[in-house]
């Protein structure tokens, strides 16, 4: 029993929340933010770099939450300052109402989060992810919409 | 018959007679009274078994993207209808002057379900009257009261006149009552986040993807659809919970601000699986947010192709 309860307790503080982050690729201005996201960022997070916020689909971020990710965060640029002029403004428009869907049939709406990065925010990225890290752990884990099976390895082809 | 259909069969016979269109897309009647079928009525066709009624469940604005653009249609809409054929004219999917609308205030469609459910299925006969809906099961006959078996997206309906038909057969009807459809998004808000994912999961748990709710939408118009994209995959299209949810949500949601609420989807699904929840919330999200609702005339873009800069005050940053 004892047992049990202590080795819970270490899983709870060893697992961290899993993020699944997309990020423009011009929304990092400074050279070191790009550095440490494309190389030094820690395990539970994954990355999906996309030319612009304009390029991920709503299904790009179900198959997340279908997948286990326990958070999804999407940092773009600020409106006026998107690389291909517009991708931004409509990247709001449906992401804004798709959460609002997800948030209808029952997920929780601070799941997902944008970030709208600017030219002076250097370091941000780092502190936002932290930021919400610690948010994603008081939520818990979420079970709602995750429905995907994981491919068994070790079995047949391999 | 009735007046209507008398009146149907002789605007038709004069667009043929005048050389205005090419065909003319209504319903027929069937050996069962409770299917009539779309039918496409060219110019020496017989009008014979042209038929109109509660009855007709399909929005018959889905075959007009299966016409090439050169071809002058004729058809004949309901308020939903005409909307949709609004729509599809704003997606530049039928040039508006090759179309000519055939409008008929709709009274609401019946569904045929709610009186099989009550009867049962060998129906054979079928009349109707102002309030109230007569059918003949087993040589026995069987009287309904008409709001009483409309169809759930009618009895929500907000717009039962056509917008923008050339002519319109029949009197105009008061518009209805937008606070139905606000009652019933709000019921479902009102649920807890735990209900309101188990109402989804069950709904959803019970498709068998033989995706005739796409088939029936006069919005899903794709050649491919993102469901037989491969490769990449785009979801898993089996009939598993990721697949069957995927479905649903990212089917919903292709529809923000497209969908005109006339409930072809769910009168087409063999499951009785409900969606038009979904679609009414994303309705009234758009209403509320951009103050638009799709296929009102046949000249504003839909709120996700027209994004303009006045968004930026919503930037979190």
């Amino acid at each position: 029993m004892e047992l049990a309860a202590t080795s819970g307790s270490v899983n709870l503080m060893e697992t961290k929340p899993k993020i699944a982050l997309f990020q423009c690729q011009w929304c990092l201005y400074s050279e070191s933010d790009q550095y440490w996201v494309d190389n030094n960022l820690p395990p539970s997070i994954h990355l999906t770099k996309v030319s612009c916020t304009g390029r991920i689909d709503p299904l790009h971020i179900l198959n997340a939450i279908q997948g286990g990710a326990d958070g999804i965060m999407i940092s773009g640029c600020l409106p006026e300052k998107c690389h291909f002029k517009e991708g931004n403004l409509s990247a709001l428009r449906q992401h804004e109402e798709f959460i609002n869907l997800l948030d209808y049939i029952g997920y929780e709406r601070e799941r997902i989060r944008f970030v709208w990065l600017d030219l002076q925010d250097r370091g941000r990225i780092q502190q936002e992810l932290a930021d919400f890290e610690v948010t994603l752990t008081k939520l818990g884990s979420e079970n709602a919409l995750v429905t995907r099976i994981e491919t068994p390895v070790g079995r047949l082809n391999d | 018959m009735t007046d209507l259909i008398i009146k149907l069969k002789t605007e038709i016979k004069r667009l043929f007679n005048e050389n205005i269109v090419d065909v003319v897309i209504a319903f027929k009647k069937e050996d069962s009274p409770l299917r009539p079928q779309p039918a496409f009525f060219r110019p020496n066709d017989s009008l014979e078994d042209l038929e109109y009624n509660s009855l007709c469940q399909n929005n018959l604005a889905n075959y007009l993207t299966k016409y090439p653009h050169e071809t002058r249609i004729g058809i004949v809409v309901r308020g939903c209808e005409s909307r949709s054929v609004n729509a599809l004219v704003v997606e530049k999917q039928h040039p508006r002057e090759n179309l000519y609308l055939i409008g008929v205030p709709c009274q609401g469609i019946v569904d045929f379900r709610k009186l099989v459910y009550q009867t049962g299925e060998e129906i054979s006969g079928y009349s109707e009257n102002q309030d109230e809906i007569t059918v003949i099961f087993k040589g026995k006959e069987y009287k309904f009261d008409r709001q009483s078996v409309l169809h759930d997206s009618c009895f929500r309906c907000v717009h039962p006149n056509p917008v923008n038909a050339d002519v319109l057969i029949g009197e105009p009807l008061p518009e209805g009552d937008s606070s139905i459809v606000r009652k019933s998004v709000e019921s479902f808000e009102a649920l807890t986040k735990e209900e309101r994912y188990a109402w989804f999961r069950h709904e959803a748990e019970r498709c068998i993807h033989c995706y005739a709710c796409r088939e029936a939408c006069p919005m899903c118009y794709c050649t491919e659809c993102f469901v037989d994209h491969d490769p990449p995959r785009w979801t898993e299209s089996s009939v598993s919970p990721a697949g069957t949810q995927a479905w649903h949500i990212i089917r919903a949601f292709h529809q923000a601000g497209r969908c005109t609420s006339c409930g072809a989807c769910e009168r087409a699904c063999p499951m009785d699986i409900k969606m038009t929840y979904m679609t009414d919330k994303l309705n009234e999200d758009m209403l509320k947010l951009y103050n638009f609702e799709s296929g009102m005339d046949d000249k504003t873009q839909p709120p996700f192709s027209s994004f303009n800069l006045d968004d930026k005050n919503r930037f979190v940053a």
